[in-house]
């Protein structure tokens, strides 16, 4: 794959992460998480600017009009859809009281945010997200760890889960009890 | 609870006539905008993956409903509103529901490609087929002991992580389907999500394993 392609690829990955992680910070009032999305907006538009030079370079070299024209709409769409990530997760950071609808409404959404702690001794503690398979497993996709005052957002396969981690996951409702089996420790 | 939300949206095209303000109401519009902004983002990704036209109408279609169900909010929020701190919150509730909105004129955006040639594009498939949740097409065959039962009652995007975004039966296609809806032979399931997840739906839509060995 080209740069550019890479590129948008990446835009499209971070402006999904931003939407979890945007939700995530409505429904538990964090701070942090909500900081990340900003964050991460300014990673968007790094790349959405590279992605338009980079266009209208290849337009230059091959005149192919179209082509470039391609590249920046799907470019400025997943701009857009990472705009509406901040926007939600400005109403955490303006400190704008949360209203109740608003965590029902989000809780009763087909896909819901869940954070749980991994307890010592647990099956999660001490593997992978690869090796347990998560989300294929469970349905549920990790979108934040917080260990101690260190957090690790988007967290990748290779990331290993410890015991007293808080993980902030996003996926279907019925989920939740795999989720909490997975994250509890083990009656000894 | 799925069927319940089907009849929201049917309401809110009655109800454009007689509108009521209720606050549960709000609630649920909400919820109904959240789910749409991500079925919509899905399936404009899938119509881009698989040139078709039929999906990028529906983002439309979809598209047009989330516009009433923006105007809807606004007013069902401003009747509430009766002091200055409901007014406030409200204001919040009404900034996260104008992000789904907002998500849903982009995927409209987005499919506006697929007016463009093919010969101009031919990348995006690539580029969508490298991503962290991918869409996928499978087809449910005879033998497979998916056939009569329903989404819900598999709790397919529980055990295997991915979600069903449209199904092509015949000449018709059901958008977004919902937990009542049954899988039948012969259907076209596109779905988003993980890779492992979809390579075992896969190999029970086949028939080559059962969805109690995936479910174990």
């Amino acid at each position: 794959m080209r740069e550019t392609e890479k590129k948008l690829l990446e835009m499209k990955n971070t402006s999904e992460l931003m939407l979890d992680l945007a939700y995530s910070a409505l429904l538990y009032y964090n701070r942090d998480i909500a900081e990340e999305v900003v964050e991460l907006e300014e990673w968007i538009d790094f790349l959405y600017e590279e992605i338009q030079k980079a266009a209208l370079t290849r337009y230059r070299e091959t005149g192919n009009f179209d082509r470039a024209l391609v590249f920046m709409k799907v470019a400025d769409a997943i701009e857009r859809i990472a705009d509406a990530a901040l926007d939600i997760a400005d109403v955490v950071l303006r400190d704008i009281e949360i209203h109740p609808v608003l965590r029902q409404s989000i809780q009763e959404s087909d896909t819901i945010m869940l954070k749980r702690p991994v307890h010592k001794g647990s099956f999660l503690d001490g593997k992978t997200l690869g090796q347990v398979r998560l989300a294929s497993e469970t349905g549920m996709w990790v979108v934040a760890i917080k260990r101690g005052r260190e957090w690790m957002y988007g967290p990748d396969e290779n990331v290993c889960l410890m015991g007293g981690d808080m993980i902030f996951t996003r996926g279907p409702e019925d989920s939740i009890d795999t989720l909490e089996k997975w994250t509890s420790a083990k009656p000894s | 609870m799925r069927r319940k939300r089907r009849k929201i949206v049917k309401n809110i095209e009655e109800e454009h006539e007689e509108i009521k303000y209720e606050d549960t109401s709000v609630r649920e519009l909400l919820t109904l905008m959240k789910d749409y902004s991500e079925l919509i983002t899905d399936l404009a990704y899938a119509a881009i993956l698989y040139d078709n036209m039929d999906l990028a109408e529906e983002v439309g279609h979809l598209e047009a409903e989330m516009d009433k169900m923006m105007y809807l909010i606004r007013l069902k929020s401003m009747l509430s509103a009766r002091t200055l701190e409901d007014a406030e919150r409200l204001s919040g509730l009404l900034q996260v529901a104008s992000a789904s909105e907002k998500i849903s004129d982009a995927a409209k955006d987005m499919v506006g490609i697929l007016n463009m040639g093919v010969e101009v594009r031919p990348l995006m498939p690539h580029i969508l087929s490298e991503a962290d949740e991918k869409i996928h097409a499978l087809k449910v065959y005879d033998d497979s002991d998916i056939v009569g039962r329903s989404i819900g009652e598999l709790r397919i995007e529980s055990f295997t992580g991915v979600r069903i975004i449209a199904i092509r039966r015949r000449n018709r296609w059901i958008y977004g389907p919902h937990g009542h809806h049954g899988l039948e032979t012969g259907d076209i399931v596109i779905v988003s999500g993980v890779d492992a997840g979809f390579e075992e739906l896969k190999e029970v839509a086949s028939g080559r394993r059962t969805w109690d060995q995936v479910v174990s």
